[in-house]
């Protein structure tokens, strides 16, 4: 009995033994390297610095020069700056007066042109300074306040101050356009404006719907390497383009335009076309274009070759008025632009009918649209205030650099929103992967967002941009990488039908043996009627 | 088992009773700030007996082609293709109804994914923006803050479920998720979300991102069910929903006044024999004031240029010659392979 019950005993023991290594094994060992193995791999993220965005520097300095006749009336226009940008979030000058000197003094006295004044001003001053603007005191204006393509603006006297400060805000620095980048909603700059990129393809497409009828002579791939190649080379610093031209055949759209008689026109009527049917010559323009197909960002720039059976085209308002302007055109915000060019009634008259498209027209309207659609907004009308029109394919020098702050900002702000959206979605969605290489975009991307800030606070626009630009590219690289949805299929409501069938039959004879594993433990008889 | 994938029943009815709504024009519309408009339609079945899915998707895909948004903006997702089966009696066409009127596939059809290519992999990344490096722009939803998307799904749904390719399923709470990632990375205005499947309704129920107005052919516990059958094909040819949404959609045209509210509408439990679920609380317009050209058209702004730049100089840009003439000296060029330079002067 005793052997039997020695025997039994050593059996149980045994036994007990063995499932207290399976529990030690799975509860002990497995349950801990299970939880471990499957944990979402997510690199530590500096969330604290996302978080404070809100505290870094968000002014951008400007130089700001002023030049005029007496000590009083430069005191007094610094005092009427500083006052009307105390406010602006955006904008921070840095004023330093001086008294012109008296040999500068003579020569503005002297020059009747305000473009040779300029140039005096620029013999003494370095002009080509980006960020650096001069105000200018010169008497003998003819206006209050005077603002060419230069950095440089003229006013007359001390009651020209108001003028001054409101040409500043509206014309030089845009401080509407640059607030608006921050703001939640869209305004009509940032609407129409193409987001920021590393590059654009810019396309200039001649579309001939009749080239059985119609000679065109128009040589496109001249005109867009001297004019918007021209007009992209002062912008090259910002992003690279490419320029590509190409034609466009028997592209046949129903403009549902109406006959209307015209006295002024040679041929005694011109042919109307709605304001609203435009929209769907962009559609069709796309369909034969093919520029989505690039990798790039496109720019589209259409010229339009009006058949002589519908010339000339006129573009109606809603309201039935007829555009003035001296070419046919409308844009398309994001988009481009399209230009319709009519061919006159000598030119479909002949036998064989020939059209030279007025290259300089067309083309200085193709870049009046590709302006907004880059970022420089159209400057709206200032009274009493002298904005020379601009003649010359290139950007005012001003304008560069305000498209220069805009873009930075832009592409600061933009990379602020990602990190903070994206570090927001990784508390809501669990299953999002968090690989090294993207951590690694994320802490670059923070990185260059302090640094960023910093130089736009310290007025050193051009190492900004860059900087801004690397902050934008990582940031995307990060929430665009493809190896954040690693775990798509493995959602986490699925989890429970992947484990239960995999960990149930094992786990379920492991749990019942604790009761009795913890009761042989302690002691106690595991079973008492075998005993008795 | 909601794992379980259940099959839909379909009920095939010879006769359909025509309905009319009354239109009504509303005032004044609300203003909606979109400035592009994009589509992405999916048919997630596979195999000839789904015919009716590609009709589906292909009937909205001509709807929204005809009312304007290019084809550079429609995401074209078809797992099957239904005009070169070799059971089609009538190669290169797909109907929506049998008495032909409509061919769907028309005659310019571009599918962005196809095949094997529609998995709900490529669905998310297409959605979240997440694809791999090298894919084209055609292949991309392009979209920015200010676009609206049109989403239309149909296949086989289950509760809280839609089946890919008879292999793989998205489940709601993905959908929404990746709606959310949109909807944080500022990639949507709006959504129209429209999905016509078995207890449709169902996918759309955990949404939680804002300015989407869902809709879908029938309530959780409903099953959709198709229209009818063409006996030349043997097979059902189109699902009730999508065909009373066609029907509205040919009476649409760019310039229309109908609202969304119609749309919603559009197929009442009498047709349908599925109650048509709709979700607007997180949608911030009244539908009945959203005109159905905000998602179904292309609405794209047009801005008059009257302020051409009268350019003084004509530019020259210093070239950058690119020679593209090979170093090679003396030409060397191939004789004609018939040589009929010898046989010139006899001809003459």
């Amino acid at each position: 009995m005793s052997k039997h019950e020695s025997k039994t005993e050593a059996e149980e023991s045994n036994r007990m033994w063995a499932s207290a290594s399976f529990v030690g094994v799975l509860i002990i060992i497995g349950l801990p390297l299970w939880w471990k193995t499957t944990e979402v791999y997510r690199v530590a993220l500096p969330y604290d610095k996302i978080s404070s965005f809100d505290q870094l520097p968000r002014k951008v300095a400007v130089d700001l020069k002023i030049l005029a006749y007496d000590d009083v009336t430069a005191a007094d226009l610094e005092a009427l700056i500083e006052k009307a940008f105390e406010d602006s979030d955006i904008i921070k000058p840095r004023i330093q007066k001086a008294v012109l000197s008296d040999e500068l003094h003579h020569a503005l006295e002297y020059v009747a042109d305000e473009l040779d004044a300029v140039e005096e001003i620029n013999r003494a001053y370095n002009l080509t300074e980006r960020n650096c603007f001069y105000l200018v005191q010169r008497r003998n204006l003819f206006q209050h306040v005077w603002l060419g393509e230069e950095r440089v603006m003229f006013f007359r006297d001390s009651e020209a101050s108001r003028l001054v400060v409101e040409s500043l805000l509206r014309w030089v620095y845009q401080t509407s356009v640059l607030s608006g980048v921050r703001s939640e909603t869209v305004d009509a700059a940032r609407s129409t404006r193409l987001p920021p990129a590393a590059g654009y393809h810019v396309v200039l497409s001649v579309v001939h719907p009749t080239p059985d009828k119609l000679e065109v002579e128009f040589d496109a791939k001249e005109a867009v390497e001297d004019y918007i190649g021209t007009f992209v080379d002062e912008l090259s610093y910002l992003h690279n383009f490419t320029l590509k031209s190409q034609w466009l055949y028997l592209l046949d759209f129903n403009f549902q335009a109406k006959e209307v008689k015209d006295i002024n026109e040679d041929r005694g009527r011109h042919f109307s076309v709605r304001r609203d049917r435009l929209h769907l010559l962009l559609t069709s323009l796309e369909e034969r274009a093919a520029t989505h197909v690039a990798a790039l960002p496109t720019i589209n720039l259409a010229l339009y070759i009006v058949p002589c059976h519908l010339s000339p085209l006129q573009i109606y308002y809603d309201d039935d008025k007829p555009v003035q302007a001296t070419m046919q055109a409308f844009m398309s915000p994001k988009w481009g632009g399209v230009v319709f060019a009519s061919p006159s009634a000598p030119d479909c008259g002949h036998q064989h009918p020939a059209f030279h498209p007025h290259t300089r027209l067309v083309m200085g309207t193709f870049l009046a649209q590709l302006r907004p659609l880059l970022g420089i907004p159209e400057v709206d009308y200032i009274p009493d205030a002298f904005l020379v029109p601009l003649r010359s394919v290139a950007a005012r020098k001003w304008e560069v650099d305000s498209l220069v702050r805009l873009r930075t900002l832009e592409q600061i702000t933009s990379a602020q929103r990602t990190l903070q959206s994206l570090a927001q979605l990784l508390g809501e969605i669990s299953n999002i992967v968090i690989t090294d290489e993207v951590g690694a975009s994320i802490n670059s991307a923070v990185e260059s967002i302090q640094e960023a800030s910093h130089l736009l606070a310290e007025g050193d626009i051009m190492n900004a941009y860059d900087t801004s630009k690397r902050a934008y590219l990582a940031a995307e690289t990060a929430f665009m990488d493809p190896s954040l949805l690693a775990l798509l299929y493995f959602p986490d409501d699925q989890k429970y039908a992947i484990y239960i069938p995999l960990f149930l039959p094992i786990m379920f004879p492991v749990v019942l043996s604790l009761k009795n594993l913890l009761l042989w433990f302690r002691g106690k008889p595991v079973h008492k009627d075998k005993i008795e | 088992m909601w794992w379980l994938h259940i099959g839909c029943i379909f009920i095939s009815l010879s006769t359909f009773t025509p309905y009319s709504l009354g239109v009504e024009i509303p005032e004044k519309f609300q203003k909606s700030n979109h400035t592009n408009n994009w589509a992405v339609l999916v048919d997630t079945s596979r195999f000839w007996f789904n015919y009716r899915h590609v009709a589906n998707v292909l009937s909205i895909y001509r709807s929204v082609k005809r009312l304007g948004i290019p084809d550079s903006q429609i995401i074209l997702m078809i797992s099957d293709d239904m005009a070169c089966n070799p059971r089609n009696p009538r190669p290169a066409t797909i109907f929506n109804n049998a008495h032909e009127q409509i061919n769907v596939y028309g005659d310019d059809v571009e599918v962005d994914y196809r095949g094997y290519e529609v998995s709900v992999e490529n669905f998310i990344r297409l959605l979240t923006g997440r694809v791999p490096p090298d894919t084209p722009r055609s292949k991309q939803l392009l979209t920015d803050e200010g676009s609206n998307i049109l989403i239309y799904l149909t296949g086989h749904g289950g509760d809280g479920f839609l089946k890919f390719q008879d292999s793989e399923e998205v489940t709601s709470q993905e959908l929404a998720d990746a709606l959310e990632q949109m909807w944080q990375k500022r990639r949507y205005n709006e959504i129209f979300f429209i999905i016509d499947t078995c207890q449709a309704s169902s996918m759309y129920e955990k949404f939680y991102s804002p300015n989407i107005l869902a809709t879908a052919s029938s309530l959780v516990g409903e099953d959709s069910l198709s229209h009818h059958v063409d006996s030349a094909i043997g097979v059902y040819i189109i699902d009730r929903y999508t065909y009373y949404v066609l029907e509205f959609l040919e009476n649409v045209h760019t310039n229309s006044q109908k609202t969304m509210t119609e749309f919603l509408a559009v197929c009442p439990k009498s047709a349908c024999l599925s109650t048509v679920g709709v979700r607007r609380d997180l949608f911030k317009r009244d539908p009945s004031k959203v005109p159905i050209t905000d998602f179904f058209g292309s609405v794209r702004p047009v801005v008059i240029t009257t302020n051409t730049i009268d350019i003084m100089d004509i530019p020259k840009r210093k070239k950058t010659e690119i020679e593209n003439r090979t170093k090679v000296l003396e030409k060397r060029k191939y004789l004609p392979q018939f040589p009929m330079h010898l046989v010139q002067g006899s001809t003459q």
